[in-house]
């Protein structure tokens, strides 16, 4: 018995040695400490006027954002809470490198709070750009996607904020607000890769531009076809094309009453669209929107006491916004020729064989096809009070 | 290693040796002087041991030796009921001695009730070492052993190791006897079966095979005996011993013995069908089969509201799972999987690594190692003592370490939710303690891979197992829904019909049932 159990002693001993190699010979795979690498937390693309690529990344410096542990360093050390680094290469990967020759410590991309890209980039090469984005392993696919308008990433990813020591999150933070709002849209990269491989839908991204000194504003989109900027929507049209979406959480719409202006809290909003077939042709955009609302506030005089008025108030809003999103429709009919809204997506799904044939023409009839857009508005509550108080003259 | 191994085999065969020496102390010489001489030889330089002499009858013909060890037996009960007794009746004896005296002792002299017969020197001495007063009679070749021990050692008190809310407040003790009495307290049944046997050449340790008959499994009693009976050694001070002789897997870093020092979980044991071993000298009793799930089991849960129980228990792995990995899954987050930090985590984690100059896996091993040190100080140390070391150790963990910047302040919160951890499941107390630095080697070199890989074998380990032949992870690993019942969630104890399936009782249906057709087995 003792033989025996010297013999299997004997290979355990062994075969923990033989583990033991294993882990210690393979060396530390990936092995990376925390303090080794550089947060990036913004992430802006430009393209120069010779066609390279201009990068430009916000590194967030953890050590002087956590003041709690700061102390521990004393003066020394980074004192602002980011730096901004901006390096001009051949290709987005080269360029990422390359910029290791000026800053200490290997960029790091999965906390990339937003992407920003340039209006120069957008029109020229989006598709292009992006592949490094979907290929890289590191890069997180729900970072906000968004394209700057009238400035350049840089500028933008440069600036100071008052609100977050971080700026790339104030961004994401005001992108993330859109929900409140539908004037903007939160648009992530995996929903751009998805819409540039989908061939009945067009993308659109949110936009950004410059409101001031050090803030700005994700407000409107950016409209791309066969990926490549073509256009803008304003904020109404924005919103417009949100509640075509069925991506509405709540919003604020203005509309006209009696003896001044109503504002209605959108809090529900269900949207479905849909092509019409006449004959096996595309006859009609169906656009149906079904919300409720509350009366938010009454800057007027008018009063609210009888059912009437409340239904009256309905048609007033259904009218309000019937209007923004065939403002929204026809400037991607007229203007911009681009099936944003995904109609093709229905066709593809309804009439597969229609699709089949005419799939490379469809941007075409889409523009030539009119829209049936209804819009059931029911209006809920009146707030706390009913009538507004003003003293009786 | 090795070469003790061979000693061990030696001296075993040595002792056997010595046992038939000790064996052939040879009959009991009829005459008392005899006697005297070969007792003060046996008992040479044991100033304990007391001899006396009575002589009573007329002309103090009637010689009587009482011997026995000092302090071992009470003085009070020998006195009462056997020296005044013969002192008593004895006096005006006209017999001359022998055998008549001998048959009216143990008759309607000697009041004590727990008397037996020596048939040769050797009883005579074992009786002696044991505890109890042993009368040799001029003329007589049978000694009377007389059992008048004192009851010794402490009082039956609440167990420091194991305390709970809800249940008795009783603890064993060291004394035998009054262990199994505190048992048979609880199961007032004669199907609850003593096994009295000796171990240890020398010490010649009381150990007690404790099952209910009808309930428990033969075929593991039979297995328990009979690895009992293997045990070769001179010494069986603790159960410890004999809990390292008869596991299963004696390499094993997961208990594959159970032991408690609380009767009500060792009388739920016994119901259980689990066979139970006491050892005079220890308060701890221990239980085969040993299975993993008992190590998350504590005694409130049955006494408890099943839906708390059952979120105890759950509390309970999720500690279990924390203290061995926690550390581990810090450090390959930090050092290999940064992706799947969120992002203000990251921040949080990166700020309070900077500055730091040891890497995340060094400053987990420093900090780990200082606490089982300052642990193991809390064991050894005097109690008085003990607050200054929670200061001192406090202090120096907690707020230096990080002020001075040798840790971080997220890797002192990781350590103290560890330690934490740690305490809640005592059994598995030591096992999670090495694995926690083997995972944390695996961790420092793979990453999440490597906890993976350690894990895998942990588990590979703990499914082959097995004590006394139930597999140590059933009820999971076999898979028994019957004994779901009471692993992860705690079913209420009514609904709990059914014993542990696994363990294979000869009754396993609780309640009115099962006992009616035990008892029906008795009459048979």
């Amino acid at each position: 018995m003792t033989a025996g159990w010297r013999k299997k002693a004997k290979g355990m001993v062994l075969l923990a040695f033989l583990l033991a190699c294993l882990l210690l010979l393979s060396g530390c795979w990936n092995y990376k400490e925390l303090t080794d690498i550089n947060v990036v937390v913004g992430v802006g693309l430009d393209r120069t006027e010779e066609g390279k690529v201009l990068l430009t990344v916000q590194v967030a410096e953890p050590g002087s954002i956590q003041s709690t542990s700061g102390h521990r360093s004393g003066g020394e050390g980074p004192t602002k809470p980011v730096f901004v680094v901006s390096h001009e290469g051949e290709t987005i990967f080269g360029a990422i490198r390359e910029m290791l020759a000026t800053v200490d410590k290997k960029l790091f991309f999965s906390t990339a709070q937003v992407l920003i890209l340039s209006e120069r980039l957008a029109r020229e090469s989006l598709e292009e750009s992006l592949d490094f984005f979907q290929r890289d392993h590191e890069v997180d696919y729900l970072m906000n996607v968004l394209v700057a308008k009238d400035v350049s990433p840089a500028e933008i990813l440069a600036m100071e904020s008052d609100m977050d020591t971080i700026p790339a999150v104030y961004i994401s933070e005001t992108v993330e607000n859109t929900s409140y709002r539908g004037t903007g849209k939160k648009t992530m990269l995996i929903d751009v890769i998805k819409d540039m491989d989908c061939k009945g839908k067009q993308p659109v991204i949110g936009q950004i531009t410059k409101a001031g000194e050090n803030m700005v504003r994700t407000e409107g989109l950016a409209v791309f076809k066969e990926g490549k900027l073509v256009g803008w929507l304003d904020p109404y049209e924005t919103r417009g094309y949100q509640f075509a979406m069925n991506d509405i959480g709540s919003a604020i719409v203005n509309i006209p009453a009696e003896e001044g202006k109503m504002s209605m809290e959108v809090f529900r909003s269900k949207a479905k669209i849909g092509v019409e077939f006449e004959d096996g042709e595309p006859a009609c955009l169906m656009v149906k929107v079904r919300l409720e609302a509350n009366v938010g506030g009454h800057e007027g005089k008018g009063k609210l006491d009888a059912p009437e008025k409340i239904s009256a108030l309905e048609e007033i809003l259904e009218e309000t916004i019937r209007k923004e999103i065939a403002m929204a429709l026809e400037k991607a009919q007229d203007e911009y020729s681009s099936d944003i809204f995904g109609f093709g997506m229905e066709v593809h799904k309804y009439h597969p064989q229609y699709w089949k044939k005419s799939q490379d023409e469809w941007d075409q009839i889409f523009s030539r096809l009119p829209a049936d857009i209804q819009v059931d508005a029911k209006i809920r509550r009146t707030g706390i009070i009913i009538n507004p108080v003003i003293k009786e003259h | 290693m090795f070469g003790r191994i061979r000693n061990k085999s030696k001296s075993g065969r040595n002792n056997s040796e010595e046992i038939v020496q000790t064996g052939s102390y040879g009959p009991i010489p009829p005459s008392a002087d005899a006697v005297k001489a070969s007792l003060n030889e046996i008992f040479s330089n044991c100033c304990d041991f007391i001899l006396r002499e009575i002589a009573c009858g007329k002309n103090g013909a009637i010689r009587i030796l009482v011997a026995y060890i000092d302090g071992f037996v009470s003085k009070n009960e020998l006195n009462q009921d056997v020296v005044r007794p013969i002192l008593d009746f004895l006096a005006n004896e006209e017999s001359p001695g022998g055998s008549s005296i001998y048959n009216r002792l143990t008759d309607c002299i000697v009041v004590n009730n727990d008397i037996h017969e020596a048939a040769d020197m050797h009883q005579a001495v074992d009786g002696i070492i044991s505890g109890e007063a042993v009368l040799f009679i001029d003329g007589e070749t049978r000694a009377l052993v007389v059992g008048v021990k004192a009851p010794q050692g402490r009082q039956v008190q609440e167990p420091d190791t194991e305390t709970s809310i809800r249940g008795a407040r009783e603890g064993f003790v060291e004394n035998l006897l009054t262990n199994t009495a505190l048992i048979r307290k609880r199961i007032k049944n004669p199907n609850l079966k003593l096994e009295m046997m000796h171990l240890g050449d020398r010490t010649k340790t009381n150990v007690c095979i404790c099952y209910i008959k009808g309930l428990a499994n033969e075929a593991i009693v039979r297995e328990v005996r009979e690895r009992l009976k293997k045990i070769k050694t001179d010494a069986v001070l603790d159960s410890g011993i004999i809990e390292q002789y008869i596991s299963d897997n004696r390499l094993s870093l997961f208990p594959t013995v159970g032991s408690s020092e609380k009767c009500d979980k060792l009388a739920g044991k016994l119901l259980e069908g689990r066979v139970a071993i006491f050892c005079d000298g220890s308060p701890h009793v221990l239980t085969v089969p040993y299975l993993f799930v008992e190590s998350i089991q504590a005694t409130d849960d049955y006494f408890d509201h099943a839906f708390f129980a059952t979120f105890m228990r759950l509390l309970r792995v999720i500690a279990l799972t924390t203290s061995t990995l926690l550390p581990a899954m810090y450090v390959a987050l930090v050092v290999y999987h940064h992706t799947v930090i969120p992002f203000k985590l990251l921040l949080t984690l990166a700020a309070s690594q900077q500055g730091i100059p040891f890497s995340p896996f060094v400053e987990a091993m420093l900090m780990i190692v200082a606490f089982e040190l300052l642990r193991e100080a809390g064991v050894r140390m005097p109690k008085p003592i003990g607050q200054a070391l929670s200061i001192v150790g406090a202090i120096v963990l907690g707020e230096a370490s990080v002020a001075a910047g040798i840790a971080s302040n997220l890797m002192v919160i990781v350590v103290a939710i560890t330690a934490v951890c740690s305490f809640i499941v005592p059994p598995l107390l030591r096992a999670s303690m090495l694995l926690r630095f083997v995972f944390l080697i695996a961790a420092n070199f793979l990453g999440i891979l490597g906890i993976a890989f350690v894990a895998v074998a942990v588990f590979v380990h703990l499914c082959k197992m097995r004590s006394f032949g139930v597999p140590y992870m059933a009820p999971f690993a076999p898979l028994t829904v019957n004994d779901l019942k009471d692993a992860f969630i705690v079913v209420p104890i009514w609904a709990m019909i059914t014993r542990p399936k696994i363990l294979r009782q000869q009754e396993n249906v609780r309640g009115a049932k099962g006992s009616q057709r035990q008892e029906v087995n008795i009459q048979q």
